[in-house]
């Protein structure tokens, strides 16, 4: 992504370790797709966390954690729901400019946030 | 010269002369166009009503890929028929915020709405991500090498004036997300 102009100093020291990714806003343990969306070097980060602000409703540390968890590893798993509920959602995303994917949460990908169970 | 987008007590206000808005009304064109070309003149009225497209396609062009994806990274046939679903619906969405952008640009004052502001932020992305293929930025230090272009003196060849072309619409996005935030945070 394209650094912000005005983005801030507080760039999250939280460690890479693998449980600390992903959200759980909605999921449900039965539920087995995710939304992922991936990074790329033209979006702005101001704006990629605008929209997980404003699309998904979610709170501007969570927006920015998952913002960040796309710059830095590449790709971040920002919801999860049934398949209907996460191409929606993919849809929305594409709209935004966003690149987004879906995949099944039991994929088997190498990706941090499998399982996507953890605290968000 | 262009002022950057603020948030105020008019709401997100913004200046543009009157040669930068006839730039970036062009760049909207272009990008609607792209979206528009491969519009079918003899498709099924009935699938065309729902908003199916059966005949559709993964773009060719590297730039109307980008702005419209595959939605699975490893299956070619599940993202063609999420695409005979749903891309029709996800071009026009885009046609319509970057055509409501091109209108709001023959206004005299640039004072956005808060819808405005949501379609001026699409439009500008959509446009940046053209123009990104188009400069072959693949990764950030591309990015970064195009980004230290500031200085239109610089300006010698097309791929240079493009430059300078993505760095403005790039400031103009910023500032424009910047105050969104602040709207945003106004709001809450």
């Amino acid at each position: 992504m394209t650094p912000s102009v005005a983005f801030g100093t507080d760039i999250d020291e939280r460690t890479e370790a693998v449980e600390q990714t992903s959200t759980d806003v909605l999921t449900a343990p039965d539920i087995p797709w995710n939304l992922v969306i991936w990074n790329d070097p033209v979006n702005l980060m101001s704006y990629v966390s605008y929209v997980f602000q404003s699309y998904f409703g979610y709170s501007e540390s969570k927006a920015h954690k998952l913002m960040m968890e796309v710059h830095r590893k590449g790709r971040s798993i920002v919801a999860h729901g049934s398949k209907e509920q996460v191409e929606q959602h993919a849809v929305a995303m594409h709209g935004f400019g966003l690149w987004a994917t879906v995949e099944k949460a039991a994929s088997g990908n190498e990706a941090p946030g499998k399982g996507g169970r953890q605290r968000g | 010269m262009a002022k950057a987008f603020k948030y105020g007590l008019k709401g997100i206000t913004g200046y543009l002369e009157p040669a930068e808005r006839d730039l970036l009304r062009g760049l909207l064109d272009d990008v609607i166009s792209m979206l528009e070309s491969d519009a079918r003149e003899n498709e099924d009225p009935l699938a065309a009503l729902i908003g199916l497209d059966m005949d559709v396609k993964q773009p060719s062009d590297r730039a109307l890929l980008r702005l419209l994806p595959n939605v699975m990274k490893d299956d070619d046939g599940g993202s063609l028929e999420f695409r005979q679903l749903t891309e029709r619906s996800v071009r026009e969405n885009k046609i319509g915020a970057l055509k409501a952008t091109a209108m709001g640009l023959d206004k005299d004052d640039l004072v956005l709405t808060p819808e405005d502001a949501i379609h001026w932020s699409m439009a500008l992305n959509d446009v940046r991500l053209v123009l990104a293929e188009r400069l072959d930025i693949r990764d950030e230090a591309d990015a970064e090498h195009i980004h230290s272009m500031q200085d239109w003196s610089q300006a010698e060849d097309v791929e240079s004036y493009l430059a300078l072309v993505y760095n403005f619409t790039t400031w103009l996005q910023e500032s424009l997300v910047q105050s969104m935030m602040a709207a945003r945070q106004a709001k809450s």
